[in-house]
């Protein structure tokens, strides 16, 4: 690795899994051995802390490091099971005013001395939040639904990502359900696509798993569960670091072959 | 923050076009043009992967040549070379305006608007005379023309023609599903129904109602 990567992952619309993938994405990256920290840009409605579980160890942030109250090392988290991995939160939920784009870039740059991948977490809008938390990046993922209004408002934020000269910019298509694709009751993969006009990254199944361990603070890549959330996230990883990953096929992740239900039975907690 | 600063890019290497010749016969034959050390690198229309990529950054280094960027237009290479760690530019395009930048470009010739690029949700584009959209008009998106608007791509946004009251402007476009149409004071809202396949349609004012049909020429006026 020659530079680090600054990545911005940020969607427009709210609730639509950006948190869920800078937490799962951080741990598979840094699972796969690079050096990767998480950068909570969201921080008037911070949530990357909870589901990382590392709420209780958060003591400074990214502003009392800017202001010199602390040092880089002591404000930030490193993750309990992977130490390649480190939070950082950019700032206090109560003093919302802080942050200037100077600051974030002041930020990411001294982060990207130690990090293979800075992860940005952006908050959901294209106000203030989204422009601060974009004035340092570098790459952008996109993470939209098959919803009409998510992929408006993704596509609003890919125009003014590309008027800010963010290359490349790659989409994840989040909270896929194959059966409602299959019958049409869904925007399919191809009607995203088309009016996006970005190369995808990968496609996210629904999947019950992810509430739970949002719930439980321990993201789905940590324990290398099976769930296909889980699969598809360590994927996107993979692909972010070049290697050829072939994408998912919703059509045949629909049909349910006996292995597959007998797999799914298996997982299935009874007690 | 952009990398393709023109003060920096004082030493570039072209890449041949694509299908002219493959890249490693290309690559021994460049140190009579440029002398070995840092370049940035053009690679022009090339699609690479990682896998490729990394082949041809070992020949450029084999020859003496440290890649310090990657220009393209490509988003395959883009993503390689992202995920190589190497810093990534746009190539500039040539006679666009400067203050759009991005992958959008806008220029005028006479009293047409010529926008290049996908008009994304949110985005505006207006013109006093014609406006020309080369690539797609998005749900979310609008072109405002005082003439004709014509869509080299697909419109599924909003278009306005003949904004300041000319009844006999056309909306034109590749393939036509808008949102709303509006030429002059009159307003309709976009098909139902999906557009015929592989045909042109316009938009333009019958009977004091906007009809839709096949394109015909002439296009201009």
């Amino acid at each position: 690795m020659t530079i680090s990567r600054t990545i911005l992952i940020c969607s427009g619309k709210g609730g639509v899994g950006k948190t869920t993938l800078t937490a799962n994405l951080g741990i598979a990256l840094s699972r796969q051995g690079a050096r990767t920290v998480v950068l909570d840009a969201d921080f008037g409605l911070r949530n990357l802390d909870l589901l990382l579980g590392l709420e209780n160890r958060i003591v400074y942030t990214a502003q009392e490091v800017l202001a010199e109250t602390c040092r880089l090392d002591q404000a930030l988290v490193k993750h309990k099971q992977e130490p390649n991995l480190a939070l950082l939160p950019a700032g206090n939920p109560r003093m919302l005013e802080w942050l200037k784009p100077e600051d974030m870039q002041a930020i990411v740059g001294m982060l990207s001395e130690r990090f293979d991948y800075v992860l940005i977490d952006c908050p959901a809008g294209i106000e203030d939040g989204f422009k601060n938390a974009a004035a340092a990046a570098k790459e952008a993922i996109v993470i939209t639904t098959p919803e009409v209004s998510a992929v408006r408002d993704a596509d609003r934020v890919i125009g003014l990502l590309n008027t800010r000269g963010v290359t490349p910019v790659q989409l994840v298509l989040n909270r896929v359900r194959p059966r409602m694709m299959a019958n049409q009751e869904m925007l399919a993969v191809d009607d995203v696509t088309d009016i996006l006009a970005l190369p995808l990254l990968g496609l996210v199944l629904e999947d019950e798993q992810v509430i739970v361990s949002t719930n439980r603070g321990e993201p789905l890549t940590l324990n290398g569960s099976a769930s296909p959330a889980a699969r598809a996230y360590t994927n996107i990883a993979r692909r972010l670091q070049g290697e050829d990953v072939p994408l998912m096929d919703p059509a045949r992740e629909g049909r349910t072959g006996l292995r597959a239900k007998v797999r799914r039975m298996m997982q299935t907690k009874i007690f | 923050m952009k990398a393709a600063s023109p003060s920096q890019a004082q030493r570039v290497l072209i890449l041949p076009p694509h299908k002219s010749c493959h890249w490693n016969q290309w690559v021994p034959d460049q140190r009579e043009s440029l002398p070995v050390g840092s370049v940035d690198l053009d690679m022009g229309d090339w699609s690479m992967g990682c896998r490729e990529l990394t082949e041809l950054m070992e020949a450029l280094g084999r020859e003496g040549y440290t890649v310090q960027q990657i220009i393209t237009h490509c988003p395959k290479t883009q993503i390689g070379a992202a995920a190589l760690g190497f810093p990534t530019g746009l190539r500039p395009m040539a006679d666009t305006d400067e203050e759009t930048g991005g992958a959008q470009t806008d220029e005028r010739r006479g009293d047409l608007r010529i926008h290049r690029g996908t008009l994304r949700s949110g985005d505006h584009l207006s013109s006093e005379g014609h406006a020309l959209v080369i690539g797609d008009v998005n749900p979310g998106a609008s072109v405002t023309a005082q003439g004709n608007v014509y869509v080299w791509g697909r419109l599924r946004g909003r278009a306005h023609a003949g904004a300041a009251g000319n009844l006999s402007a056309r909306i034109i476009a590749l393939q036509l599903r808008p949102l709303q149409l509006r030429i002059a004071d009159l307003v309709a809202r976009g098909p139902e129904e999906p557009p015929m396949a592989g045909q042109a349609e316009q938009a333009c004012i019958r009977d004091g109602d906007i009809a839709i049909e096949p394109a015909r020429p002439p296009f201009t006026g």
